[in-house]
């Protein structure tokens, strides 16, 4: 059970991945937004098949949600077209891990503000941002050295 | 390769939009479930791209391109299916024994190691990248951080 599960975990990623490089893709032709129109039209149909095949989807209670909640679509297509724009130009790894770091640290900052600052998530943070740093420079300081001293 | 800081800047700003989404798609999801609040995020999602591609269309004064062009391979347009297949693998794995940090730490490694063999291979038209010492330094240091921020909950 724990190994299926886990599969299922790593198989998540793969699909973000890969729906970000197919958005990525067709952007290239066309535009980010054009890229996020077809990834939300694309994915309604999908999930309307899934929707109507699943008869114990509570309907009712949802029009009770505030309004805000609606909202998630909203941001959601600004999420797809700056995805779809980035990728082609700094790749999908550092996509991946840039994302990852920006919601992450997100995430760290709104816990520090509600519920007070924790040590190791803050360390954390200065470890993601270290990163984009190198990732930011050209090349690593003390590269050139190394190819010298190898060579 | 040297990358331009503004698309740096551009998919972290992706990362904060990400955890607002994720943030208010799960109180959508609390009034009904994951999958219903998805299927209406997509809908909202689709109508708005569409009403930013008139909008820019008309401010622009020419017309955004939206059905497919000559020479655009047919399955760049089906980003939405992986997409909108996330929504019912994390439900299924966050109320599993991994919980939410397990899960966020193997979509993460998923994500990684799957655009780490695209990008080593320029498959779907990505250029190819092969990976530096830059890279390895960057990975190394970003999974510390993730790991960290994850499972640093006090």
């Amino acid at each position: 059970m724990m190994t299926i599960v886990i599969f299922l975990a790593l198989l998540n990623g793969c699909c973000i991945s890969f729906c970000r490089i197919l958005n990525g893709r067709l952007s290239q032709d066309t535009s980010a937004f054009t890229a996020s129109l077809w990834n939300h039209t694309v994915g309604f149909i999908f999930l309307s098949l899934l929707v109507y095949f699943t008869t114990s989807v509570p309907v009712e209670t949802v029009t009770d949600a505030p309004l805000t909640a609606w909202l998630g679509g909203v941001i959601g297509a600004l999420f797809v077209a700056l995805n779809s724009y980035v990728l082609s130009k700094v790749g999908a790894t550092l996509t991946a891990l840039l994302v990852i770091g920006g919601q992450l640290v997100t995430g760290v900052i709104w816990e520090a503000i509600s519920h007070g600052a924790n040590l190791t998530q803050l360390a954390g943070v200065l470890f993601i941002l270290a990163g984009v740093m190198v990732a930011k420079c050209g090349k690593l300081p003390g590269t050139q050295l190394l190819k010298k001293a190898t060579r | 390769m040297k990358t331009h800081p503004l698309n740096l800047s551009l998919a972290l700003a992706g990362g904060i939009t990400l955890a607002s989404m994720i943030a208010v798609n799960s109180q959508l999801a609390s009034y009904s479930s994951p999958l219903l609040a998805s299927w209406i995020a997509h809908g909202i999602g689709a109508v708005t791209s569409l009403i930013v591609l008139i909008a820019v269309s008309a401010l622009a004064g020419r017309k955004m391109p939206v059905l497919p062009k000559t020479g655009t391979p047919f399955w760049a347009y089906l980003g939405g299916i992986p997409g909108a297949a996330t929504v019912v693998l994390a439900a299924i794995t966050v109320n599993s024994p991994l919980g939410l940090s397990g899960s966020l730490a193997l979509i993460m490694a998923g994500q990684v190691l799957f655009g780490l063999s695209c990008d080593a291979l320029g498959l779907f038209g990505l250029t190819k990248r092969s990976l530096t010492l830059k890279d390895g330094v960057t990975l190394l240091l970003m999974t510390a951080g993730c790991l960290l921020t994850l499972f640093g909950r006090g």
